[in-house]
Formats: C-alpha cells, structure tokens, sequence
C-alpha cells in the first residue's frame, strides 16, 4: 500500500486559510489502511479544524466527505455534484490521489493534507514499513525477497557494507541490516550460490529514466 | 484556578464494568446537572476512539474524562493501556490546535471493584478545575 | 614516459607495502595537503586519499591527488559512490588517469546521514563493487558501461575495502571473494584491533585461494587514548575494539597513552607481517599523520624500497 501521516495541524491551516468553505476528503483505500486518510482521520481532522476555527472566532464551514478511492475517476466522480459548494478541498488522499481529483476538476481548488511517504507493509498494529521502491525492475527473486534497494540504507546490490554490526543498520539500529536478512535468508534456503555473482549495475532508467513513468494497455481499454 | 469542575460541561466516557449498576447510579446526577454531564457507558475504555474525544469537545464539553478500571484489573487484559494510548494521541492533536491537553484526562477507578460512578463522577465534579471553559464553545455559546 | 603505481610495483616485487591515510582539509588551503605529504613521503610507498569521509565536505579527493602527485608521492584516490552516479564517476575515473594518479580504491562511502549534509540525497546509482568492476572494464577492455569505447583506458591499480569484523561474518570472506572477481587488486582492511578475529577472517580467505589473487593490507589505526578506543568500541560501525585493547590503554597514565597506541599499532605491524596472505599494512592516523614515521620505523619498515 501507499502509505502517509498527516502534516501538522499548522501547516493544513496555512494552506486553508484563505478560504470560507472546505470540504475534508478522504480515501478509503491505502491510506484508510495506515490510518492516515480514511473517514476515521478525516472525522478527526474535520473536528479539530471546525474547533479551532470556532475558538478563534473564525466563521469557516468544514464538510467531510470519503471516497472508496482518491486516484480513480469512477470514485472521483462522486465529488462531481458537490464540489462546486466548496472553496477548496482539503484532501487526505496520497499524492497520486490529490493529482488526480485536480485533474478531474481542473478549477477546483485542492491542498493536501497528508504527506504521502512510502509504499510498504503494515508489519503490525500501528506500524509501518517501506520495502518497496517501485522501481520498475524487481530484483527480489535474487535476494530472499528482501529488496536491498529499499531496506538497504544505501541500496547495495552487492551488499553487506562494511558496517553491519549484529544484524542491525548503521545508519539506524532499529532498523534490521537487509543483507544479513538476505544472507541468512538465502543460507536457509540453500542458495548462497546466489550472491556468486556479481550484479550489474540497476537499470534506473526503468524507474526515472524519462520522467513520470506510464503503463499502457490496449487489452484494458475501452 | 479557584474554580471548580462543577461549572464545567463534563463529558465522562467510561468502561462499565467498573459498575454493573451504572445505569440506575447515574440517573440522579443526570437529572440535577442536565446537559452540563454526559455519560458514555462503553463495554470497555478500550473501545474508546480518539474520534469520540473530538466529538465530545467539539460538542461543547469543557472536559473530558476517561475512566478505566484499574490496572491490571481490564476485563479484556489490556483494554485500559488501549485507551491510556488513544488519549494521549487525541492530546496531542488538541495541542496542536491550541487547546490544552489536560481538557482530556484519563481516570483509574480505585482498586476494589466495583464501584458508584455517580459517586466517582461527583468526586470529580469536586476537584480543582484545570481547565476552564473551551475556547470552541465559548465563542459561540 | 607514462609512470607506474609505485604500490603495484612495491607489491609485484614482494615487498611488504606501506600505504597511509591523508585527509584533505575542511577547507580550499593546498599546503596542509603539500605538508601532510611531506610528513608521509620517504616513509610509505602510497598515500591515500579520503573522499568526503564520514560524509563530511573537503577539499575533493582528486585536486588532493592531484597535488599529492605533484609533490612526487604517489597517491591512492578514494571514490566513493555515494556521492556520484556513474557518469561522473567514470569521467572522474578518466580524470584520474589523466592527471598521472595510478591508483583507486573504490568505496560505496559512509551514509550521508553520518555527516554535516545529512539532508544530502545519497545517489548509490552503483554500489563499490560494481565500480570495481567498472574500473577494470575501462582499463582493461576500454570500456564504459553499456559498452561505448574509450579513446585511451584509465590506467590505474584497482582496490577495494574489506571489514573481517562485520557481520555476517562468515560471509565476509564470499564477499572478499566477490570484490575479488569484480576485479579488485588489492584490499585494504578496516582497523584491526582484534587480531585473533582478524586471522580467523585470514584463514577463509587462504581457504578460498583469495590470498593468492590480490593482495591484502592491514588497517592500522593508532589509538591516541583510552577515550578514543571507548568511542570507537561503542560508536564507530563495523568497528572491533575488544576490551583487553580498551583495558591496556587504560592501564597507563593518560599521557603515556599515545605512547601505549603506538605501541599497539607496531606490534600490530610485527604480527601482521607473519600471517600468510597479508602483503602489507594502512596505516589510518586521523589527524595524526607525523606518528606515521615513527610505526614505520620502529616496525622497522624504514627505509622503504625503491622500485
């Protein structure tokens, strides 16, 4: 999943502040997951906004609204009815949810009100990891399923480093060294033959290589 | 503060296991203060929501308490450290709006159950206030 | 006449090699490389010149080669990755060459994080051993990556680091064995204070026949108090102080510490010379760079060999 947190109160604030009428959304999917964008997040940002416009005397309405999904149109369109009630949408979406309600209403005022951060796992109750970099040439079939390009605090693919001490990240030592994962990983599974050879360097192209990056496919369309 | 709680509009969210007869102890007190308390009987403070913190203030109450059975004592093992958690969090999102955090507190009920909400509710009613009125009513009210 | 890497052909003719550490300043002065040279000519073979260590800005790597070679050492360029993608990595590899440096050892570098730029994006478009294997393609095929031809390769002796003390450790000598096939020439170790490790780590790479295939020099580090082998014990990743070093720094009066560093750092010297397979010793004095002289000449390395 996508996964964010909310942005701090006074920054949602400056970006709202020239505005009467907001409307709050929220999307159901990833960020309804990390519990940073879902109806729950939007009910308790709605309510702490309307509260401190109240307190500050400010005369400001603020509606709440969620959509199953922020990043497509089919989902987007239930705004379409209600949108031009609002000044600006305050969106809980991810960053490709935000984008994407702009561009279906191309007039509409929209801020954000998350930063979208990773694209991980919920490892377990109230906590989050990142161990995928989307980028675009998956090498985990090589690497006992631990990306060492995410998990590797500097993406080696011909790891361990130099300063993995007792399975733990130098560079954070709550974090778990990916390559004495990957080495005990494939040790367990007999194929230390893996790591033989030496890995070319990445095709980063598949991932920046000529801007934002599309998938087309003939058979999906209508 | 000199003031008491007793001028406050008091919202009280607790777990009723901590009194099997809260239904009837509460009645009396709702009667003489009317509007001014709110009682919210969950089956267990764990199932407490930061949400139901914001509405509760965003509604008009001056404070909050959330009353827990005590430690060690949670019908469902660890209900009350789920709630001591859910406060905190919701703390720090009034903070961040300018109110303060003590407009949230978390009781214990005492060791010995059970006990009379009513006669807990009234002990509190007593104390010193921390806080006085809201912000978000006081504008508005 | 094209020059020769004084370190190949000190280790070619089986000689024990001596190489230190140079850090270039926080700062655009040339003299304090110039006298840091001086300080070090006569008593190593080669120098080595950090990049950025520890994640920190100085005067670049390269212009300190550069000056170094000027002043008739033969210098070491460290490179490392995390500060350029392969582009520039390659050109500054051709640069190199160009300016008559003859050696590299080639890093992935310590994390930004560490530094004073910690808001640095860490590039690591290609990690040290792809850069060793880079290195040796350029040379030795006239290659850059994807295949395109060089006018005139790079002519450089490639190195790599090797840390024995890290985990996992009993892959450590696989990776060795890696850096080895990538192309590496010679090795230069992490500080070795823990030598029953050290040799344990030895005895793998004998085991694999890597010995053999490239050569292999000891890190050296004084230690200049009790303090500091605390610190390093405690705070610097992938860094094996063991305690009976930490308790024999200890054991003398605080100014006789340096004095007991030292002592170490010779002995240590002495003990690498007898393990088969270690062809020499890096001596990494931080900030140090006089003390160098005398571990040489007590380990009894001096005069170095002309070659």
């Amino acid at each position: 999943m996508i996964t964010a947190e909310r942005k701090p109160i006074s920054e949602i604030k400056e970006m709202i502040a020239p505005y009467k009428k907001i409307l709050v959304v929220g999307c159901g999917s990833c960020v309804a997951e990390c519990a940073s964008g879902g109806e729950k997040e939007v009910g308790l940002l709605a309510s702490a906004l309307r509260m401190d416009s109240k307190a500050s005397g400010k005369d400001v309405e603020i509606k709440e609204m969620t959509l199953d999904r922020q990043c497509v149109y089919e989902f987007i369109d239930q705004l379409t009815d209600v949108v031009d009630q609002y000044d600006v949408i305050l969106s809980l979406g991810c960053g490709a949810g935000v984008q994407a309600v702009a561009e279906v209403f191309p007039k509409v005022h929209i801020v954000p009100a998350l930063n979208t951060t990773f694209i991980g796992q919920t490892k377990e109750a109230g906590l989050w990891i990142e161990n995928c970099r989307g980028c675009g040439d998956c090498k985990l079939g090589f690497f006992a399923a631990v990306c060492p390009v995410t998990r590797c605090a500097k993406g080696l693919f011909n790891g361990p480093c130099g300063g993995s001490k007792t399975d733990r990240c130098e560079v954070d030592p709550d974090v778990p060294c990916a390559w004495q994962l990957i080495v005990s990983r494939l040790e367990d599974m007999g194929r230390l033959d893996l790591l033989c050879k030496v890995h070319p360097p990445a095709d980063w192209s598949k991932q920046q290589g000529k801007g934002p990056r599309k998938i087309y496919r003939e058979d999906q369309r209508s | 503060m000199d003031q008491k709680n007793a001028g406050l509009n008091i919202s009280i969210f607790f777990c009723q296991q901590i009194d099997p007869n809260q239904d009837v102890n509460r009645r009396a007190l709702e009667r003489e203060l009317g509007n001014r308390i709110r009682f919210f009987p969950l089956p267990c403070s764990g199932r407490i929501d930061s949400l139901h913190l914001m509405r509760a203030l965003e509604s008009g109450a001056d404070k909050v308490y959330v009353i827990t059975c005590p430690e060690g004592a949670c019908h469902y093992r660890e209900g009350n450290m789920r709630a001591r958690k859910r406060v905190a969090y919701t703390q720090g999102l009034i903070e961040e709006i300018g109110l303060e955090g003590e407009r949230l507190e978390l009781i214990m009920a005492p060791a010995g159950l059970p006990v009379n909400i009513d006669e807990l509710a009234r002990d509190l009613l007593s104390s010193e206030a921390t806080t006085g009125p809201s912000p978000v009513r006081g504008k508005t009210a | 006449m094209m020059t020769e890497s004084r370190l190949k052909k000190v280790l070619q003719s089986g000689n024990f090699a001596v190489t230190a550490e140079c850090g270039p300043p926080k700062g655009a002065d040339p003299e304090v490389i110039k006298s840091k040279g001086k300080i070090l000519k006569d008593y190593v073979d080669s120098v080595n010149v950090t990049d950025n260590q520890t994640g920190v800005v100085r005067l670049c790597s390269l212009a300190a080669c550069a000056l170094l070679k000027a002043e008739g050492l033969d210098p070491v360029l460290q490179m490392v990755t995390r500060d350029r993608n392969r582009i520039a990595l390659q050109s500054d590899v051709l640069g190199a060459s160009a300016l008559g440096i003859r050696n590299i050892l080639c890093l992935s570098g310590d994390h930004q994080s560490f530094g004073n730029q910690p808001q640095a994006k860490g590039v690591f478009d290609i990690d040290s051993i792809q850069f060793v294997q880079t290195v040796r393609t350029m040379r030795d095929a006239g290659e850059v990556i994807g295949g395109d031809k060089l006018t005139e390769p790079p002519h450089l002796f490639i190195g790599a680091a090797a840390n024995p003390f890290a985990d996992p450790f009993k892959y450590r000598a696989a990776r060795l064995a890696t850096k080895v096939d990538a192309g590496a020439e010679f090795i230069q170790t992490q500080c070795i204070y823990n030598l029953d490790r050290f040799k344990q780590w030895m005895d793998l790479v004998r085991d694999s026949g890597l010995d053999s295939k490239v050569y292999i020099l000891g890190g050296i580090t004084p230690l200049k108090s009790a303090r500091m082998a605390e610190y390093m014990a405690k705070n610097v990743a992938g860094m094996d102080v063991p305690e009976e070093i930490i308790n024999r720094m200890k054991s003398v009066p605080a100014k006789e510490q340096r004095q007991e560093g030292v002592k170490i750092a010779v002995e240590t010297v002495q003990a690498l010379q007898a393990i088969k397979g270690v062809h020499g010793v890096h001596i990494m004095a931080i900030e140090w760079e006089d003390v160098v002289q005398q571990i040489v000449q007590e380990a009894k390395l001096f005069p170095r060999p002309q070659v």
